[in-house]
């Protein structure tokens, strides 16, 4: 579903794309879309993007094809999913230990709306970390 | 041809009037005898309901009548055709406005003949007129049956619809009826005849009417087609007729009562006149079609009022109404918009913000705090407080109890709210007054006067308000401590 979202093709588009949303959330998928992890979420995004639009916006980059940012937010998971406010980066609290990103497949669609809503009202109150609405700790057993 | 005309009307008249006065009719024949047949006409007139042969002599009259005029108005028309544009219209329009008096005629013609046929046929097959009820084919049927007893060997084939045939048969197979004379039977016969005649040339009439209606009529033309126009100019009764004519009415013009034979009604269609003859009704899916029905009526009214004035010779007012007409049925049939989702608000909204007003007030009163706790939360300078458990442990009375009378209680001061609840209960108010307790009795003993008579109120009115009892009260004074 990687097909019905916007892609950003250069490192200037991405930092234009941060840069114009003064309103939104503006929420940035780094991955590929030929990987399995990343079109699992492509399908959440895809399904939630149209429900979401008042108060964010989706966009896909290619990790390969923009290498700008993947020293700078170490971006070596399959996908990854991070969120910005007016040019800031929004951290969030997800029980995961990595406070910047989302570097799984989120499957629940329900899911994904309750953790942007949290976002967005942490980043309209000018917060640059909020904790996420459910603890995802039991990813990782180690 | 307005001679004609009239001598025409001047029968109907006369017969109009014999059906009306039988007896009359009987008094002027004897009075026309006495003058002993002057007026061979109004002999004959008499004698219509007398004799038969005479009632044929007047029909066929009649009969020549109507075929001369349709013979002249038929070489007239080729005349003017054949002259060409010369004073066209208005010649031709009058010939058209005579034709549709004369199809008038015509069908109140063949409703005389087919009432004759009907008495006639009477005796024989009773039940027929009302499984029948057009005249036409009402005559086609009585001239194919004829003295026929088994209807079974009568082929009614092309005459009726199958469910009319059928009902007609099994009805014929137990009727009373008798078969007619030779002498009735042959009269039945040449006035079933005569009638097809009539309705042959009412066709011949249309038919010319309809060749001449783009001329007469091109906006209605335009919209309903030069058939259908000729037979509603027909039935109204001419184009100023047609154009006074409500919707509703042009809608129902040329609608044939429905013969149901029995069956339920409830899945028969509506009832439609010529305008169900148009192109654009019959292209319309069913489930529009009523609407159909009178969007064409509509407009088909106005296209025949902008004839009717000769606003429009060339037809374009017609032909944009027929447009107008196919794109608002081409609407109705467009799917309804496809229902989108409905995105999420934005979620930035906080709570609502409480200002004063007279809940929050009320609000405030209700959990204020009470005098009993005003007092215990005071000290009074100089002097010891007393406690729940004693020398100071325990929680502090304050000035609670310290003016005098050594009890702890406190009257309830008199608030807004609480006089609104004492109301409900002064009723049950009873006793003493609620300042003293039970223990308390109204002697008290002195070491000076013995028994003395002391007053309870007393000492409640100085507890009366918890205020009084404070540094303002009047048992209150100023502490000496003595030096020892």
């Amino acid at each position: 579903m990687s097909y019905l979202l916007p892609h950003l093709h250069s490192g200037w588009a991405v930092d234009q794309a941060i840069l114009a949303e003064e309103e939104r959330l503006v929420i940035i998928r780094f991955g590929h879309d030929w990987d399995e992890t990343c079109m699992q979420m492509d399908e959440v995004l895809a399904a939630v993007a149209e429900t979401i639009k008042n108060f964010a916006v989706i966009y896909l980059v290619d990790i390969t094809e923009v290498p700008d940012f993947n020293t700078m937010y170490e971006l070596y998971d399959p996908s990854t999913v991070m969120f910005f406010f007016r040019n800031k980066h929004i951290m969030i609290d997800l029980g995961t230990g990595n406070n910047n990103k989302i570097n799984w497949a989120l499957k629940d669609k329900q899911e994904f709306i309750d953790i942007v809503e949290t976002v967005y009202r942490g980043a309209r109150k000018g917060r640059g970390l909020v904790i996420a609405p459910k603890d995802y700790s039991t990813k990782y057993r180690y | 041809m307005a001679s004609l005309a009239d001598s025409f009307l001047a029968d109907l008249d006369e017969l109009s009037d014999n059906e009306a006065y039988p007896e009359e009719e009987n008094a002027e024949a004897v009075g026309m005898d006495e003058d002993g047949g002057e007026d061979m006409l109004d002999l004959e007139s008499l004698n219509y309901d007398d004799l038969d042969s005479v009632s044929k002599l007047q029909k066929t009259q009649c009969y020549n009548d109507i075929m001369q005029k349709v013979e002249d108005a038929l070489q007239k028309g080729t005349d003017f055709s054949n002259q060409g544009s010369i004073l066209e219209e208005d010649p031709e329009y009058q010939l058209i406005v005579d034709f549709n008096a004369l199809s008038v005629d015509i069908e109140n013609e063949i409703i005389i003949i087919h009432n004759f046929i009907r008495d006639k046929y009477r005796l024989k097959f009773p039940e027929l007129e009302s499984l029948v009820h057009h005249p036409i084919d009402y005559a086609r049927v009585v001239q194919k049956i004829g003295n026929e007893i088994d209807l079974t060997l009568v082929d009614l084939e092309g005459l009726l619809p199958s469910a009319i045939i059928m009902v007609v048969s099994v009805t014929a197979s137990t009727t009373n009826g008798k078969p007619l004379s030779e002498e009735n039977l042959a009269k039945t016969i040449e006035a079933c005849e005569r009638a097809l005649t009539l309705d042959a040339a009412k066709k011949k009439v249309l038919d010319f009417v309809e060749s001449r209606m783009g001329r007469i009529a091109p906006n209605l033309s335009a919209i309903v087609g030069s058939a259908v126009a000729s037979k509603l100019m027909g039935t109204a009764g001419g184009l100023g007729a047609l154009a006074k004519m409500p919707a509703c009415n042009v809608q129902l013009l040329g609608a044939k009562k429905k013969n149901l034979a029995g069956f339920s009604s409830a899945t028969s269609q509506f009832r439609v006149g010529y305008l169900e003859q148009t192109e654009v009704f019959q292209s319309t899916p069913p489930a529009l079609r009523t609407s159909a029905c009178r969007l064409i009526a509509a407009k088909s009214t106005l296209a025949a009022r902008i004839n009717s004035i000769r606003g429009d010779p060339t037809g374009k007012a017609g032909r944009n109404l027929l447009e107008e007409i196919r794109k608002k049925i081409e609407k109705w049939q467009e799917p309804p918009p496809a229902k989108l989702p409905k995105p999420l608000p934005v979620p930035d909204s906080e709570p609502k913000k409480k200002r004063g007003g007279r809940r929050l007030r009320k609000m405030k009163e209700r959990y204020a705090q009470t005098d009993m706790m005003k007092l215990a939360n005071r000290m009074q300078f100089g002097v010891p407080e007393e406690s729940s458990l004693g020398d100071g442990l325990g929680e502090g009375y304050g000035m609670l109890g310290q003016a005098g009378s050594g009890k702890l209680r406190v009257s309830a001061a008199q608030s807004k709210l609480a006089a609104k609840v004492a109301k409900k209960f002064k009723e049950k108010s009873y006793g003493s007054s609620g300042a003293t307790s039970g223990l308390t009795s109204s002697l008290a003993f002195t070491p000076v006067q013995g028994i003395e008579l002391s007053n309870p109120q007393s000492h409640g009115n100085l507890l009366g308000s918890g205020t009084q009892s404070t540094y303002f009260s009047e048992t209150g004074t100023f502490s000496k401590i003595k030096r020892n």
